[in-house]
């Protein structure tokens, strides 16, 4: 008992980094179910090519087991990741999802796992199935850590929560400050009233697409210097998580897939004080299944008759 | 019309005739100078996460055969590998199992490389009489199940688990032990056969589970660092994931020696892929470290000159096809009536066998290697250096 209460401040410490990372993701998914209403399944495969993006980068500038200016590197694997994903985003939305809009939700919603299948094989080639390493100890030491209220806190740890918070306050910002953030507003509310209102709502759902998956470019960076390897699979379970993450706060809502996030991360982190933490990912689905028992609309969300 | 056509069928059938006459003495000639090719099966993970381990073996069983095939392969027919990758999941290892049981051609298998596969594709090899010798596969039920085609090589992990038991409680003088396991049968496997010494020894040990799959560690290290054990045995059969366990026990500040079995004894993906962090921890092996061995000196040049620094199984793997061809050509005098089922006698009767391994290769009647014994290495500046030696000896034999 005694050794369980010792836990608690390392576990919440330990939600709130994966909580950090799970609510990033859970932002895409909500926002392009926002403009879309659909579920983009491809998402936590765009994760992971993110996350070997960054790990690319690394490569390229680690010669001979070091790396000159560990700040620059870490900055252009994030711009690097940012940047293969948004492109990576833009093109599913235009040859995966466009030429089926007004179809059928399943359709689009194959079309999805069709992209995820996709992108997780061509991985699994490209790398032989193989996890590879990131040598984060070039970037940031691992054994970099402060210690506060029996809780350690790595320097890699507190970078991804700044760095979270950070992009999420400038997210909020442009969804309810900016010209843009209004359109795509509308055409979450209505796409049709939208464009009657000359919204360019094609134009918004391209740019949402865009955004969303460059939050999932970020995620993966953060995840592999978190986990200090990535593999092809990484995108499953992430994806997974992302999706009870939005479903948790309410899908479609912005501030829901923060909180949703954030507090998936701590129910898995708690969780695997009780259960045994190969567990950890049922935790997660158990959240989901009382989520839709409970409250389907989740936290955020508001029960609506029209998009029932 | 029918008169006149019987002489023209009986010069058909003469030209017929000699013509297969013609063939047959024909291939009877070419036949003396070049017989058909002989195969031998090569099973092991080489896609997937551990494909590193694998990929070193079937590099090492090729260069086997490419000596052999120099030196007249088998009595006069040459080797040919029949590739069988079972990407370490033991639904692939039955499948490839069949595939090779089903070409005749094929007389000896060298691997599969993983417990798990072993285990799955035994009753596949055993049903088509096909002789597999494993280089690596420790688990110790494959050779207590009445299959008679299971060779292997490796000491079993009922001599491994002893042995680390007594290093940590004899030599480390552990009080408190965590082992986390990975739910594999290798894993799991070893570190079931490292508990019970260390609790008859009057230790405290302490359990945990992960998933192969597994990338965030946090959730069990953060329980480990609450027991404050003295050691973390780690029953992985994955060093990159070792080697991200190690990297992120750190990032809890958890300060602890560490110690593994022979899966992990692997340097790029282990030490170098723990940045430094492995610095100090402990690994069990079921061989000598070949480098230690005057005859293996050449081989291991020729390897890395070709194919770059060599892991763990490579010499274990070379070793295996080497006694798996050795056998081929004592198993019958004729080349052409090489089979199966003299092969695997032939197998059986290995006594001696002086390789590359550092010590003569004999198989019990299970199949079990005779003679083996377990060396524990320490990491120490980047390189695994020998602490300790302890006879591989199998309960019950």
């Amino acid at each position: 008992m005694e050794q369980l209460i010792s836990q608690i401040p390392q576990q919440i410490v330990n939600g709130i980094t994966l909580g950090s990372v799970y609510a990033l993701l859970a932002l895409g998914y909500s926002m392009v179910y926002g403009v879309l209403r659909m579920l983009n399944f491809a998402h936590g495969d765009v994760f992971m090519v993110g996350a070997f993006t960054g790990w690319g980068v690394l490569m390229l500038f680690a010669k001979g087991g070091q790396v000159a200016m560990p700040l620059l590197v870490l900055a252009a694997m994030v711009l690097g990741a940012i940047g293969a994903t948004a492109l990576l985003g833009a093109g599913i939305e235009r040859f995966a999802y466009r030429p089926l809009r007004g179809g059928s939700r399943l359709v689009t919603l194959i079309s999805a796992l069709g992209v995820s299948i996709i992108l997780q094989n061509a991985a699994m080639i490209l790398t032989a199935g193989r996890a590879k390493t990131i040598p984060t100890e070039l970037l940031i030491p691992q054994d970099m850590v402060i210690r506060f209220a029996g809780a350690t806190i790595s320097a890699t740890r507190l970078a991804m929560v700044v760095v979270s918070v950070i992009t999420m306050a400038l997210l909020d910002a442009v969804v309810l400050k900016t010209r843009f953030g209004r359109a795509m507003r509308a055409t979450s509310q209505d796409s049709e009233a939208a464009e009657y209102m000359g919204v360019n709502t094609s134009m918004v759902i391209a740019i949402t697409f865009v955004l969303g998956s460059s939050l999932a470019g970020l995620a993966g960076v953060m995840i592999g210097l978190y986990y200090t390897q990535v593999d092809y699979m990484i995108g499953f379970s992430a994806g997974m998580k992302a999706f009870t993450a939005a479903v948790l706060g309410g899908i479609g809502s912005f501030r829901g897939a923060a909180a949703g996030g954030l507090l998936l991360g701590l129910a898995e982190s708690f969780g695997v004080l009780i259960a045994p933490p190969v567990y950890k990912d049922a935790i997660v689905f158990a959240v989901l299944i009382l989520t839709l028992i409970l409250r389907p609309s989740g936290l955020y969300g508001k029960p609506s008759a029209s998009r029932a | 019309m029918l008169r006149n056509s019987r002489p023209k069928v009986s010069v058909t059938l003469c030209g017929i005739l000699a013509a297969l006459l013609v063939l047959l003495v024909g291939t009877a000639a070419l036949s003396a100078k070049s017989l058909p090719p002989i195969k031998i099966g090569a099973a092991g993970p080489y896609t997937g996460d551990v494909s590193k381990i694998g990929l070193d073996g079937l590099n090492a069983i090729k260069m086997a055969v490419e000596e052999a095939n120099a030196a007249g392969g088998i009595n006069g027919r040459m080797i040919e590998i029949v590739e069988a990758d079972d990407a370490a999941d033991p639904a692939k290892a039955i499948i490839v199992a069949e595939m090779l049981a089903m070409d005749r051609n094929v007389i000896g298998v060298v691997g599969p490389m993983n417990s798990a596969t072993a285990q799955a594709a035994l009753p596949t090899y055993q049903r088509a009489g096909l002789p597999i010798i494993s280089q690596s596969a420790t688990y110790p039920q494959l050779t207590e199940m009445g299959y008679d085609i299971m060779f292997r090589i490796c000491p079993r992990d009922d001599a491994q688990g002893p042995a680390s038991a007594e290093f940590i409680t004899e030599v480390l003088q552990a009080k408190t032990i965590y082992i986390i396991d990975d739910k594999t049968t290798y894993g799991q496997g070893l570190a079931d056969q490292v508990e019970p010494g260390l609790k008859a020894a009057g230790v405290q040990v302490l359990r945990g589970q992960i998933d192969i799959a597994d990338r965030d560690f946090s959730p069990i290290l953060t329980r480990v660092r609450a027991a404050e054990p003295d050691l973390v045995y780690l029953g992985l059969a994955n060093p990159a994931q070792a080697a991200s366990l190690i990297k992120q026990a750190a990032g809890l500040g958890l300060d602890v020696t560490f110690m593994g079995g022979d899966g992990l004894k692997e340097k790029d993906q282990l030490i170098d892929g723990a940045g430094g962090l492995a610095e100090g921890m402990y690994v069990t092996s079921i061989g000598k470290d070949i480098r230690e061995v005057p005859e293996a000196q050449a081989f291991i040049e020729k390897f890395e000159a070709r194919y770059g620094a060599m892991s763990v199984f490579g010499g274990q793997s070379y070793e295996a096809a080497h006694i798996l061809i050795d056998a081929a050509r004592r198993a019958a005098a004729d080349p052409m009536a090489i089979n199966r089922s003299n092969v695997r006698e032939a197998i059986s009767k290995t006594t001696g066998y002086e390789g590359i391994l550092g010590f003569p290769i004999s198989f019990d009647a299970k199949g079990d290697v005779v003679g083996a014994s377990i060396f524990v290495y320490q990491v120490q500046d980047g390189e695994f250096v020998p602490v300790a030696e302890y006879a591989a000896t199998v309960p019950g034999n």
